[in-house]
């Protein structure tokens, strides 16, 4: 793997090439702020556009999202400038138009000092809408669960995720890997006794035999085993209880 | 058919067919483009075929027959070309044939009625070349489009069809590149990015697999240049694939057209066929040991699917979304693997730049665009249709010259070029030279090529506000600024156009769209702020008046207007009394006419039909 130096507001740190922008700062302890993101999922980030920053390289100037922007040689980042401010200022402000219940928005966005948007909000079901779309959800369940389930369906500012034509997913194996992704927590899963609810299905779950909790769905087994080849015995206990 | 299976084979198979051809024969060649086709032309073909027999006369012996792609005069059709006398016949219906057959056929005679009349001067005119339309055109990309027939690969021959790629084929691969480079050929597609640095960055990346892909998915509206060059050339596109391939070292090109095209779909597809039959496509391409073939992939009806990465996905089987393009697609494009992909004039290019040479394409055009550009010159002007002309025409030329003008005498007011998410540019710059540059420096683009010609009775807020719905509804959706951000423009730009505009919202729009230029992910985002801007940089005052005085001067905008009527002009011959919907306005015959404005809903009617110019929007 090559190394390579750049600069992120005049510091020198190092990275391998291709290494996302995002990732080099955190390690350096540069924070950026960022949704759709997520270390996990590789081809995860440029929606949400909460990390864009600067990017020069070859005497050209470019707002780019850090989260997927690779480092090659002669990088130099700058992530706090006007021109940054400004535009992270006004993508967070329509975040937050379409999202006002959102805690999570409404608190990056009261970092850059806006609390209320000028523009129409948006109102989803139950006054709870918080989805942005960014999609992080349905790339965790191709990329990291590997049943895809869930997708982006439709476009402009119908976009939201789901399973086909709304219907309880076939694939869906319940582990709730979207809920966990999700960075505004927009996804519903409820969990009451020993049945999980989530995108319209029901689970049965897997008790555990010490502490008598339910904790695994039996889908979510049935796939491990499946694709793994792992005892199923071991999914007698909780994880706490192994 | 027998496989070519070399450079002479090809030329003597070029030979029989040139020696079987008679030139002096009179041939009827019925445009069947689609706008053609929707005025008739099929109709007028089939009239053709039976006054044939019906007088008969022997195809291919006194008479010549066929049917052609796009002639680009489109609002003129069914047109009928006469060769070799050259005689262009408009709006040509079944019942006009047997005169055609009589008179310009059997003897050399001209059916006055059916030929070319200006508008403005009121002169005829019977030749095809002379008419103003065509008079000021080169035809490079179209040279053979209305000349052809598409689904003749014979025809294509006969008019120096794959001569380039038998040029090519004898050439080092890195000379093909040096020499595209050399023509000066820039992406017609609306990026402008010169062409022969694409093919040169991605054979420079090291990669056992190569794409060659075509986009053919045009959409903007009134943009047609693509889909008459599928339909009627559709050779001329996969040649130059064949040789940008060659150039490159790919071995398979995929060709993504808009399904709303099925002729072009249809053509294409039976032109990769009968190339593959003749030995253009496949293993070793006229003996040499090139193989390539070509896949056509019909898009699903996105407009952001015609935005490279979106298109690549999409060919990729997956949801055509954008992806960001910070690692290009001649480093890792279709399947990840090094790609080139180019519009469908661009690639329709390559082959006469090979044949002829970059420095004959370099004679053409500005310093930096070479060559022509076909636009489709359409809106408020008395000729529409598509025109190829030389980089760096002046928008008054091409609008008056080429388009005869603004429709009804009215006067000019701007163009809008490139598309959904290009500009408006004002009369006052009616000079600027046509070419890629110029049109960016002035807060517009190329795009496609489309040409919106604009009158004084056009509200440039409402025409901000057109193209910004449209890019609502064609939004992805995958980044916030371009899914959130569009529809806030939106909702601010109706309030104006509706009387709700208010001190600021100006400056909220601007904003918004630095938001978009400088944050949204794709092109399509980043662009979609120009109708904006570049209406609010050159018709601001427009802005104001709707917004402060609550007007609006061009007389659009229904709930900034009124409809009175002129005293001294009412003859009162109660037509718009007649006329009106509402049954709103009142008066005595021979008496002034009111119209009551509380019942009005300022569709307009009386307006139209009146004809002593007497009603008046304030």
């Amino acid at each position: 793997m090559e190394k390579v130096t750049i600069i992120i507001n005049g510091r020198e740190v190092e990275g391998i090439k291709d290494q996302s922008v995002l990732e080099v700062a955190r390690e350096n302890g540069i924070p950026i702020p960022a949704l759709c993101y997520h270390p996990e999922v590789t081809t995860s980030g440029g929606s949400c556009r909460v990390c864009l920053i600067e990017a020069h390289q070859g005497g050209r100037m470019r707002l780019v999202t850090s989260c997927n922007y690779p480092i090659r040689k002669g990088l130099e980042i700058k992530t706090d400038t006007d021109l940054v401010r400004r535009i992270r200022k006004g993508v967070l402000e329509l975040l937050l138009a379409r999202v006002p219940d959102s805690d999570v928005i409404r608190d990056l966005a009261g970092k850059d000092g806006i609390t209320e948007p000028r523009f129409f909000k948006d109102e989803g079901e139950d006054n709870r809408y918080k989805c942005i779309a960014c999609g992080l959800c349905s790339l965790v369940c191709e990329e990291v669960v590997g049943v895809c389930a869930i997708s982006m369906l439709n476009r402009s500012r119908e976009k939201a995720p789901g399973t086909p034509y709304h219907k309880p997913s076939s694939t869906c194996i319940g582990c709730g890997a979207c809920v966990y992704a999700c960075p505004t927590g927009a996804i519903s899963m409820k969990d009451v006794g020993a049945t999980r609810k989530i995108w319209g299905k029901q689970f049965t779950m897997i008790t555990c035999s010490v502490c008598g909790i339910p904790y695994i769905p039996e889908a979510q087994v049935d796939w491990i085993v499946k694709t793994t080849g792992k005892d199923r015995a071991f999914f007698g206990k909780c994880p706490d209880h192994r | 058919m027998e496989a070519i299976r070399s450079f002479e084979q090809l030329e003597q198979y070029r030979e029989r067919l040139k020696a079987s051809e008679n030139k002096d024969l009179p041939t009827v060649m019925i445009c069947f483009g689609t706008g053609c086709q929707a005025n008739g032309s099929r109709d007028v073909a089939e009239a053709f075929r039976k006054e044939i027999e019906n007088q008969g006369l022997k195809v291919g012996v006194q008479i010549g027959f066929k049917t052609t792609g796009c002639h680009g005069y489109c609002e003129n059709g069914p047109l009928v070309a006469l060769r070799p006398s050259d005689i262009l016949y408009l709006r040509v219906a079944p019942k006009d044939v047997s005169e055609i057959v009589e008179k310009s056929i059997k003897k050399d005679e001209v059916v006055d009625r059916l030929i070319y009349k200006d508008v403005n001067t009121k002169e005829t005119i019977a030749q095809y070349k002379s008419i103003p339309f065509y008079k000021f055109q080169k035809r490079i990309s179209l040279r053979n489009i209305g000349n052809i027939d598409p689904t003749s690969i014979d025809d294509y021959l006969l008019h120096d069809g794959y001569k380039g790629l038998a040029k090519a084929l004898t050439m080092d691969p890195d000379a093909i590149i040096s020499e595209v480079e050399a023509s000066g050929l820039r992406g017609r597609g609306g990026g402008g990015f010169p062409t022969g640095s694409k093919w040169r960055s991605c054979k420079a990346v090291p990669s056992d697999v190569r794409y060659v892909m075509c986009n053919g998915d045009e959409g903007d509206p009134g943009a047609f240049m693509d889909r008459s060059i599928m339909e009627g050339d559709p050779h001329s596109v996969i040649e130059g694939m064949i040789i940008g391939a060659y150039a490159i070292g790919a071995h398979m090109g995929y060709i993504y057209v808009r399904d709303e095209y099925p002729l072009a779909v249809k053509n294409l597809q039976a032109a990769i066929s009968t190339a593959r039959d003749m030995g253009f496509l496949g293993k070793k391409i006229l003996g040499s040991n090139f193989d390539f073939d070509i896949k056509i992939s019909r898009g699903g009806g996105a407009f952001v699917c015609g935005e490279s990465s979106a298109l690549m996905r999409s060919l990729e089987g997956k949801v055509g979304e954008p992806r960001a393009k910070y690692i290009r697609s001649v480093e890792k494009g279709l399947y990840d693997k090094p790609s080139v992909l180019n519009n469908v004039e661009t690639w329709n290019n390559v082959p006469v730049i090979i044949f002829n040479g970059a420095n004959w394409y370099a004679g053409f055009g500005t310093k930096g665009s070479k060559g022509t550009k076909v636009f489709s010159l359409v809106g408020k002007v008395n000729n529409t249709g598509l025109v190829e002309v030389p980089m760096g025409i002046t928008i008054k030329d091409l609008v008056e010259k080429i388009g005869g003008g603004v429709l009804g005498g009215k006067e000019f007011k701007a163009v809008q070029t490139g598309g959904p998410s290009g500009g408006c540019i004002p009369k006052a710059l009616s000079d600027l030279p046509i070419d890629f540059d110029s049109l960016t420096e002035v807060g517009s683009m190329m795009g496609s090529g489309g040409i919106i010609v604009m009158d004084e009775d056009t509200c440039m807020v409402d025409v901000a506000k057109y193209f910004i719905h449209f890019l609502v509804e064609e939004s992805c959706g995958k980044c916030t600024p371009c899914r959130d951000g569009l529809p806030r423009m939106l909702n601010i730009l109706n309030a104006i156009t509706e009387g709700r505009g208010k001190e600021g919202d100006i400056e909220t729009l601007q904003e918004l769209c630095d938001v978009l230029t400088y944050g949204a992910l794709c092109g399509l985002g980043t662009s979609a702020a120009n109708p904006v801007l570049s209406t609010i940089r050159y018709f601001k005052e427009e802005y104001d008046a709707h917004i402060h005085d609550r007007k609006c001067p061009a007389g659009v905008c229904k709930e900034l207007i009124t409809y009175r009527i002129d005293k001294d002009a009412c003859t009162g011959c109660t037509l718009c009394a007649k006329k009106c919907p509402q049954e709103c306005i009142s008066g005595e015959r021979k008496q002034v006419h009111t119209i009551d404005e509380s019942r009005c809903i300022r569709c307009g009617v009386c307006k139209d039909v009146c004809n002593f110019n007497a009603v008046k929007i304030e």
